[in-house]
Parts: C-alpha cells; sequence; structure tokens
C-alpha cells in the first residue's frame, strides 16, 4: 500500500522535474537567439566576438539607461552596439526598462541601485540625483569634462554649465551632471490655415479676431464633411497643451506646468499672478460658448491627438516642429491636406503675449562613481557624442538595415519607427542637445517624396515660432525648490482650481482663495527658494 | 407537488430580467473593446467606434499577432501559470492538511507564523535583493515560486480540511492507510471543489502578474504575456520625437483593444469549466473556521 503513495509522490517530482526541464528548454532557447544576434552584429563588423565583458582589445563596455519608449533592448553584440562600437569605440548596452512616463524607469533605477549594480551611465528623472550625489555614488565631472568629452564641454553655453553648477547639493558648485538643452522656440499655438481660407478670414493678431475665427470654425463647417463636428480649439486633461490661449496673458505656462518669471520685478510663479486670473476667465468664457473642446479636460494624449488627427480641430498647441505628423495623419484619415501654420502670440488687452521658451530643459546624465579610468573615459566618450556637430547625422539615422535604409541613390532615409524589429537609440543628441538649425536639419532628413509636403511646411512653421518665444526668468530653476512641498509640485492646487474655473464650476472669484491657499500651504517657502536661487544665477 | 405561485414567478422573472440586463452590461466594456480592436485608426481616432466594428480592418490584429513576438510570452504565461497552480495547490495542500489536525500540537504557532504574512507584507527593496540573492532574478521561476503559497488561500484550505469528517480518515486508518495516502487518495480526492476554487484563486494572479515580473524580470525574451503587451501597446506618454511618418492602418488604441482580448480570452474560457466547482468551492471555506 505504501508503495502507492510513494509512486504518486515520486510521479509528482518527476513532474516537477520535467517542467522545470521545460524551464531549461527556454533557457537554450534564450541562447539560441543571443546567438542569431550575435551572427547579426558579427555580419555587421566582422571578427569583433569576445567572451570577457570587457569587450575587443581597447574598447570598453559601459551600460547606459536612457528613456526607451518600447524598442528593443540593446545587448552585447547587437546591431546597435555594434554601431556604437564603430562610431565611438565605446561598446555600450541597455535592457529594457520600461518608460512609463519616468515611473517604472524611476522604480527600476532604485533597485537596481539598491542591488549595488547602478548603471555606469544614468539618464535622470524625479531628482534622484540629490541623493546620488550626496551619497557619493555618482562622478564630480567638473575636472574631467573637459578632457574627455571636449565637444560636449565647448557645444554647452557657459552659462548652462554654471547652471549645473547650481544644481550641486553639496552648495560647492561642482558638475556632476549634463545638461539637456533645446536652445530654441519649440511650441507654437497651430492654426488651420486652410480653415481660415474656407471661411473667408485673415490670421487673427487681436483677440477678438481670435475668438471671431473660433466662432466662424464652429458654425461654417470649414473641413466640410456637412457635420456640425469642429472644435474650435481645446486642449488635454489639468488644463494641459493650451498654452496658446494663456500665453495671450503674458503667462509663463510649459505644456500646461506653469512656470516661473518675472511678474512686477520678482520671479513669481505664474499660477498666481493675476495674469492667470484674466487667463481662466477668458478660457472660461470660451468653454461657455462651446468654443473649447468640451471633453478638454478629459483629454488624455491619445484622445486629443485623435480629435486633431481625424479633421475635427481648428487650434490647438504643439511642436511647431510636429506639425508634419498631424498633417500627415488628417490626410491618411480622411484625405485632405490639412494646412498647420503658426498662430501669431495674440496679446489680451493690457498684456504682452509671448511662447515659453526653456533652453535649459534640466539635467540629463550622471555617470557612476568608479575608480576604474578606462570605464569613466567611455562613459564621457558615450555623452561626448552629444556634443559632436560631425555625429549628429549618423546617430539620428541610426544602424543602416534598422533604423534607416538607401534609397536609390545611396542616400540614407529614415524608416519609420517599428518597435517589434527595432532596437532603442540609446544616443539621440535631437532629443536634448537641439536648436532650431539641428532640428530643421533633422527635418529635412526625415523628408521623403510623399511626405515632402507637410515636413516642409513643418520647417516654416519652425523658423516662425522663433518670432514669439521668451526666454523666462525661471529658465533652469532645479526643482529641490520644491522640497518637501510635493503638492505644490505636483500643481495639486492649480489642477483643481483651473480646471473648476474653466468648467464653470466655480466662480472667478474663487481663484483668490486659491492664491492665498497656495501661499499658505508651502508657496511662501516655496517662492523664497525659488527666488534665492534666482539670485545666486544673477550674480 | 408544490405549486408555484405567480407572486414566486413573477419574482423569478423580474430577477431573471435583471440579471440577464445586467451581465450585458457587463459585457458592453469587452464587445467595446473588440470593436475598437476591428476598426480603422481613422474611426478610432475619431472616437466613433461603439458596439460595432467600424470601417472593418484586421490590422490590428495581424500586427499583435505576428509581429509583436507575443507567441512566445504566450506560451511563457500558460507553462508558468499551469507549474505554478500545480506546485500551488500541492504545497498547500501539503501544508494546510497537518495544521487542520487537531492533535498536530504545533499547529497553533505555525499558523500565527501564516497570519503574520498575511499582516506584514515584506517590504519592496529587500524582498528584491532576497530573491535576487537566491538567483530568481531574470529567471523563469520568479514567474513561478513566489506565488505557489499565500497566507489567505493557506487558510481557506485547512478551514475546508477541517471540516472533513474524522470517521472517514479513522476508517482509513484501521485499514492501515498512512498520512500521505490518506491525504493524497482519501481527502484530496473528496476536495475537488476547493482545489478548484484554489486553484482559479491562484492562477487568475499568476496569468494576470504585471508589477511582481516587472521588478525582476529585465530580459524581454522571458517576458510574460501581460508585460510583453504591455511594451507592444506602450506609448511614450507625452514623449514626442521627429520621426518617419508611419502610414499604417491601426493605432494605440486599436492595438490596446487587441491586446486587451488577447489578455482576457484564455482566462475566460477556463472559467465555465471551472464554475460548478467554484459557486460551491467559494463558499465552502467559510462555512467553518
Amino acid at each position: 500500500m505504501k508503495k502507492k503513495a510513494i509512486t504518486a509522490l515520486l510521479l509528482a517530482v518527476m513532474l516537477t522535474g520535467t517542467l522545470a526541464g521545460c524551464g531549461n528548454n527556454s533557457q537554450e532557447q534564450k541562447q539560441e537567439e543571443t546567438g542569431q544576434t550575435q551572427e547579426e552584429g558579427a555580419q555587421a563588423e566582422a571578427g569583433t566576438e569576445s567572451e570577457d565583458g570587457k569587450g575587443t582589445g581597447d574598447v570598453v563596455d559601459i551600460e547606459m539607461w536612457t528613456t526607451n519608449t518600447g524598442y528593443l533592448p540593446v545587448e552585447k553584440d547587437s546591431v546597435t552596439y555594434n554601431f556604437y562600437k564603430d562610431l565611438l569605440g565605446v561598446g555600450i548596452t541597455q535592457p529594457y526598462v520600461e518608460w512609463n512616463g519616468g515611473q517604472t524607469y524611476y522604480e527600476q533605477l532604485n533597485l537596481r541601485i539598491a542591488a549595488g549594480e547602478m548603471p555606469d551611465v544614468v539618464q535622470l528623472v524625479n531628482g534622484i540625483e540629490t541623493d546620488l550625489i550626496l551619497e557619493g555614488a555618482v562622478m564630480d565631472l567638473t575636472d574631467l569634462l573637459p578632457e574627455y568629452a571636449p565637444h560636449l564641454w565647448e557645444t554647452v553655453p557657459e552659462e548652462t554649465w554654471n547652471v549645473m553648477r547650481s544644481y550641486d547639493p553639496t552648495g560647492e558648485g561642482r558638475i556632476y551632471m549634463t545638461p539637456c538643452m533645446n536652445d530654441y522656440t519649440r511650441h507654437a499655438g497651430m492654426i488651420r490655415q486652410d480653415w481660415l481660407d474656407a471661411v473667408n478670414m485673415e490670421m487673427p493678431t487681436t483677440q477678438e479676431e481670435f475668438v471671431e475665427v473660433l466662432r466662424a470654425f464652429k458654425t461654417q463647417d470649414p473641413n466640410g464633411n456637412g457635420q456640425a463636428d469642429e472644435i474650435p480649439t481645446g486642449g488635454r486633461a489639468e488644463a494641459r497643451w493650451m498654452d496658446h490661449l494663456f500665453a495671450m496673458y503674458g503667462i509663463a505656462m510649459w505644456e500646461g506646468y506653469p512656470q516661473w518669471d518675472l511678474y512686477d520685478g520678482e520671479l513669481t510663479y505664474s499660477a498666481v499672478t493675476p495674469n492667470m486670473r484674466d487667463a481662466l476667465q477668458f478660457i472660461s468664457d470660451l468653454y461657455a460658448e462651446g468654443l473649447l473642446d468640451v471633453e478638454t479636460l478629459m483629454n488624455d494624449k491619445a484622445a486629443w491627438d485623435g480629435k486633431v488627427n481625424s479633421d475635427q480641430v481648428g487650434v490647438f498647441f504643439q511642436w511647431a516642429e510636429q506639425s508634419y505628423m498631424y498633417a500627415a495623419n488628417i490626410k491618411n484619415a480622411v484625405g485632405v491636406e490639412a494646412d498647420w501654420s503658426v498662430l501669431p502670440a495674440i496679446s489680451a488687452e493690457g498684456y504682452e503675449a509671448f511662447i515659453t521658451k526653456k533652453p535649459t530643459v534640466g539635467r540629463q546624465f550622471v555617470v557612476k562613481k568608479t575608480d576604474d579610468m578606462e570605464k569613466v573615459k567611455a562613459c564621457l566618450k558615450a555623452l561626448d557624442a552629444y556634443g559632436d556637430p560631425d555625429l549628429q547625422d549618423t546617430l539620428y539615422m541610426g544602424p543602416e538595415g534598422m533604423h534607416c535604409t538607401r534609397d536609390e541613390s545611396g542616400n540614407l532615409i529614415k524608416l519609420p519607427e517599428d518597435k517589434t524589429i527595432q532596437e532603442v537609440q540609446i544616443i539621440k543628441p535631437i532629443d536634448c542637445m537641439s536648436n532650431l538649425e539641428s532640428t530643421i536639419h533633422t527635418l529635412e532628413l526625415t523628408s521623403t517624396p510623399e511626405d515632402a509636403w507637410a515636413i516642409d511646411k513643418a520647417i516654416v512653421n519652425a523658423q516662425e515660432a522663433q518670432n514669439y518665444g521668451k526666454r523666462i526668468a525661471g529658465d533652469g530653476i532645479p526643482s529641490s525648490i520644491y522640497d518637501n512641498y510635493d503638492d505644490i509640485e505636483n500643481r495639486i492646487l492649480y489642477v483643481e482650481c483651473a480646471s473648476k474655473i474653466i468648467s464653470g464650476e466655480w466662480p472667478i472669484e474663487k481663484f483668490d482663495e486659491f492664491v492665498e491657499k497656495w501661499y499658505a500651504t508651502g508657496g511662501t517657502e516655496v517662492t523664497a527658494a525659488a527666488r534665492e536661487w534666482y539670485q545666486s544665477t544673477q550674480k | 407537488m408544490i405549486k408555484i405561485s405567480w407572486k414566486d414567478r413573477l419574482f423569478t422573472g423580474t430577477i431573471t430580467v435583471l440579471l440577464i440586463l445586467m451581465a450585458f452590461v457587463a459585457l458592453i466594456p469587452l464587445i467595446s473593446e473588440i470593436s475598437i480592436s476591428f476598426s480603422s485608426k481613422a474611426a478610432s481616432d475619431r472616437n466613433i467606434v461603439n458596439l460595432w466594428p467600424v470601417e472593418f480592418t484586421l490590422e490590428s490584429w495581424k500586427y499583435m499577432l505576428t509581429k509583436g513576438n507575443i507567441w512566445r510570452a504566450f506560451g511563457l504565461t500558460v507553462l508558468s501559470t499551469l507549474i505554478g497552480t500545480f506546485l500551488a495547490l500541492l504545497i498547500t495542500s501539503l501544508m494546510a492538511y497537518p495544521l487542520s489536525k487537531k492533535n498536530f500540537p504545533a499547529a497553533k504557532y505555525v499558523m500565527l507564523y501564516v497570519v503574520f504574512t498575511m499582516i506584514f507584507k515584506a517590504p519592496m527593496v529587500p524582498y528584491f535583493l532576497t530573491l535576487k540573492g537566491i538567483g530568481l532574478y531574470n529567471n523563469f521561476w520568479v514567474l513561478v515560486f513566489p506565488h505557489i503559497l499565500t497566507a489567505y488561500n493557506l487558510i481557506i484550505m485547512r478551514s475546508f480540511f477541517k471540516q472533513f469528517p474524522d470517521e472517514v480518515e479513522e476508517a482509513a486508518q484501521i485499514d492501515g492507510c498512512g498520512k500521505f495516502r490518506m491525504l493524497f487518495q482519501i481527502v484530496l480526492p473528496s476536495s475537488k471543489a476547493v482545489l478548484a476554487t484554489l486553484g482559479l484563486f491562484y492562477a487568475v494572479p499568476m496569468w494576470n502578474q504585471y508589477q511582481h515580473p516587472m521588478m525582476f524580470i529585465q530580459d524581454v525574451k522571458l517576458y510574460p504575456l501581460q508585460m510583453k503587451i504591455r511594451q507592444i501597446i506602450n506609448g511614450g506618454g507625452d514623449l514626442q520625437a521627429i520621426a518617419a511618418v508611419r502610414h499604417v492602418n491601426y493605432t494605440e488604441a486599436t492595438l490596446s483593444a487587441a491586446a486587451v482580448v488577447i489578455a482576457i480570452v484564455p482566462i475566460l474560457i477556463v472559467y465555465p469549466w471551472l464554475q460548478k466547482f467554484f459557486a460551491k468551492g467559494a463558499m465552502l471555506g467559510s462555512v467553518k473556521g
């Protein structure tokens, strides 16, 4: 009898063993697949395989974490690994780390750091750098940059390096991080010129004219489909992406995030200025009249982009350079060649309108502290690529056959994204070391005969947007001013106030209560910290 | 024979109609997702898809099923769910059975130990370091081992075993039945209800696991289904950059919709098979504490 029980147990154990075997199979499969990648890598450059983690010959391998929105990871000896190895002489790998608005990336990074396995180069999120610097986990780059990253050192202006120095939490003014810079006015209100033509109106230059145009868009069926489906203008939840309306009142605003600028000669959070009160009143009136998308306060990116892309929206706020994408999508959806043009910055009475320009977007990378100078040099070589103008095109294009291909005349052309086969492009200067020139150049590189009509217009738009930008005084302000005041940093009170006033739930008088409450719950301290920082940059 | 009054009929009728309506309401989101997954980019952008596909296309499905390397992840998830559920039931019954016995004096203390883990969860970083330390980082088994015993399920099974009639076990014992044989040949075969219920309780979270593997699996080739789906439909959120125009007939919304269907249909299929046990079993644990 006992035999049977033992047999049953043995069976269970055997079954487990078999299943474990299946697990091993998947391991083997994994190795097979890696083998394939290695072969591909070898095709890209013959005879560069190595057994150890150090790479072949002089090539040092580094692990670099950047934003990846769903592309494949870069493993050792993969196509992209070899691409960087040939181009820069550094082997760069990057595991797949989900970005998820920075949140998942942040958690994963923390876990890796806790496990004592910080990647060699880290893109910064959520103010993680302060602790890293204070704990001595990252390299002091002050003396290393001029020697090992000369291009980057030269490209970034002295004033921006000074901003980086102002981020040193020890107060000694050392440089621990490299900056992210977009030295041009990137945003603009965009208006459908073809809709203006359809309703026989000129480009508006005053606020009254602007509102008249919106009314015409709503009532005169400019998209000509016979339905009253036009949305004159709008934005996204949390009163975001409608900066063109706030801009009329001289409000420093960045994609819906209120910014710091000089009001009455003092650095002030733009959300608590009288300008904001008037702007909210104006926007609320537009909402009440049905000139603002009725779902404005609920739209996420997909929903709002969907409306723009389906030929329903007349005016919206975007990066001027992105207008081709929306134009192409509209053509794809309804066959109309939409003419997105830059809406001038229109001043409301008594105010001077501008579009916020923030050349110093913030800090970008830190390098892990190590005694291995070869490693440090390799990290800096990778970072130096961001400042080397000769490499920009090649880096943007990425590995041939994966991110770009050659046309009949032998010119490289960019391939559309396909996250199922493309590895992530780790070093992309266009993301965080760009100016108008490089942006236009990138647009030209992206152009194909099929999309040229839209891209040419985007280039015009990018140039025209420069007319309305103003660099705000709070450019480069460190997030440390919000330390201990997360609610203010997360705009909790502001979003509630703006949303409720726009939707008409609150009367405009509530705005004054909001300002009082904002100052009372930490706004005073944050403002003091912001002004202190501003003073320090004025020296 | 009992006569059914018209009042009872009315009552039953109303309940039936209400339940059918509610079932339909519960189905609406799924139907809507299915419709979106078969709709064109333009229709999805215009947000005009409700309960029927608009401008029918198979593009999203083609993309999800052929390009996303989804089958490997699907296989891994099926495998880990099957192995995991089997091991979970085995381990849980092996532990619950002795704990249900009155003549096992240590049971009280072991139970305390079990309940303790229900109340005090391990903090994330030490948990991560421990599992990493025993080699469960980037390892298929991290999809299985951490989930094969949960205190809640153990308590349910223990309660179930407690009400198992002692007489049956005594009879078996008199016939010379040993402890293991008692469990595997006498007790478990009469416990299908609780096994099915707990099997489902274990299987569904294992099938759906996302946060947990996210911490422990960085190798894309070991991604379980939910993470793979997330990777495929992972838009950059607000992130944008100059890129070549894509002339495709799907959007993130249609792909997400297809992904949702892929992710939930297999587990939906399992439900009806287990339902007859499930309805019984879910109540069973609660009868006696």
